[in-house]
């Protein structure tokens, strides 16, 4: 009786330690996705900010067709030239779609490049800072080189080639 | 490397630019030429019909941008609204995968009572370098460009800090020159073909 006992009580602590190694990992991957809100002086931070690597900024949100169509491309892109450039996704997403739709999104993509959530009372200033002669239009993707300036910019859906031809001319 | 023999640094600088403003050139037009376009219901309509009102609103709109959508509501207030101080309103879908069938259901399902015309082969969108959806033009009895840009600040109408679109017409009727002449907002790109 005691051995049987025994027996359960080290079958229950199997499972709750388990429970927590899973609970754990599966933490770790939400922490991956998080998307962290930020405001038009941040991302001037992250242009400006100083590294030996080129710049890419895709602006895209989950109500936008082609920005879902072109996103696995740019995963494999940061993936592929990780050392070479920095990949920097921004979403124009409401906020109060974050969770029900930015995360699960980005979860679904196995996006592992840096996402951020643009939060502004006037997208005008972001536009502008971003591009004067881009209106608005997304998804559009801007190519910084490693000294900043800004040397390419893609409106609309992109393959992979194409977001390739702009890098190589930046990274090359 | 070969084209850098043949170019001055100077030429190369500018190439360099021209090749930033061609990729995105958020612009327009000074004057739009007459055009004619169908709507829904087959009725032709060309913009010298309206040439005696005080100004013609020309909003570039989607049936399928959840953007475009959420400004249904608003472009149908300010065009009850506008219509009665004779302001034209026209909207224009230039989206190639969006059938006339569709425009006119997606009408009547938001309650959308304002002209839609159909641009076949975006070549009306092309000419006002329209780009993205909901892009609003307003222009004059010449069809010069008065206002270009965005009906107003933020998606959400709970958001929203400048009525832009409203604004500016109100202006016009007011006999004064618009404030701020052009602005923008995001939006989806026109699928052309």
């Amino acid at each position: 009786m005691m051995i049987y006992f025994l027996k359960f009580y080290a079958l229950v602590f199997c499972v709750i330690l388990f429970n927590g190694i899973i609970s754990n990992i599966f933490s770790q991957l939400k922490v991956e996705t998080q998307i962290e809100v930020i405001n038009i002086s941040d991302l001037e931070k992250i242009i400006n900010q100083n590294e030996d690597r080129a710049l890419l900024i895709n602006v895209w949100a989950t109500w936008c067709l082609p920005c879902r169509e072109e996103f696995p491309d740019l995963v494999k892109l940061a993936k592929v030239y990780d050392k070479n450039i920095r990949v920097v996704g921004i979403s124009v997403d409401d906020y109060d779609d974050l969770e029900s739709k930015g995360i699960p999104f980005l979860k679904q993509q196995n996006a592992e490049f840096e996402n951020y959530l643009l939060k502004v009372v006037d997208p005008e200033d972001f536009i502008n800072l971003l591009n004067k002669d881009w209106g608005g239009a997304i998804p559009a993707t801007f190519i910084y080189d490693k000294n900043r300036k800004q040397k390419e910019i893609l409106i609309g859906k992109q393959s992979y080639e194409l977001f390739e031809k702009a890098i190589k001319k930046v990274i090359d | 490397m070969i084209l850098r023999k043949f170019l001055s640094p100077t030429a190369l600088v500018a190439v360099y630019f021209m090749s930033i403003a061609a990729s995105a050139n958020y612009s327009s037009p000074s004057k739009i030429e007459d055009f004619t376009l169908t709507d829904y219901n087959g009725n032709n309509h060309s913009l010298s019909d309206y040439k005696d009102l005080k100004a013609i609103v020309v909003i570039f709109i989607a049936t399928e941008c959840p953007i475009s959508n959420d400004y249904n509501s608003r472009m149908e207030k300010i065009f009850k609204e506008y219509s009665q101080k004779e302001i034209a309103f026209l909207g224009i879908n230039s989206n190639k995968a969006e059938s006339v069938e569709r425009i006119k259901e997606h009408a009547k399902e938001n309650g959308l009572t304002f002209t839609i015309l159909k641009d076949e082969k975006n070549i009306i969108a092309d000419k006002f370098e329209a780009s993205f959806t909901p892009e609003v033009y307003i222009l004059n009895s010449d069809f010069n460009i008065l206002y270009h840009g965005r009906i107003d600040n933020a998606r959400k109408v709970s958001e929203v800090v400048t009525k832009d679109l409203e604004n500016a017409l109100d202006e016009i009727l007011a006999g004064k020159e618009v404030t701020k002449k052009e602005n923008k907002a995001f939006g989806c790109t026109i699928k052309r073909i």
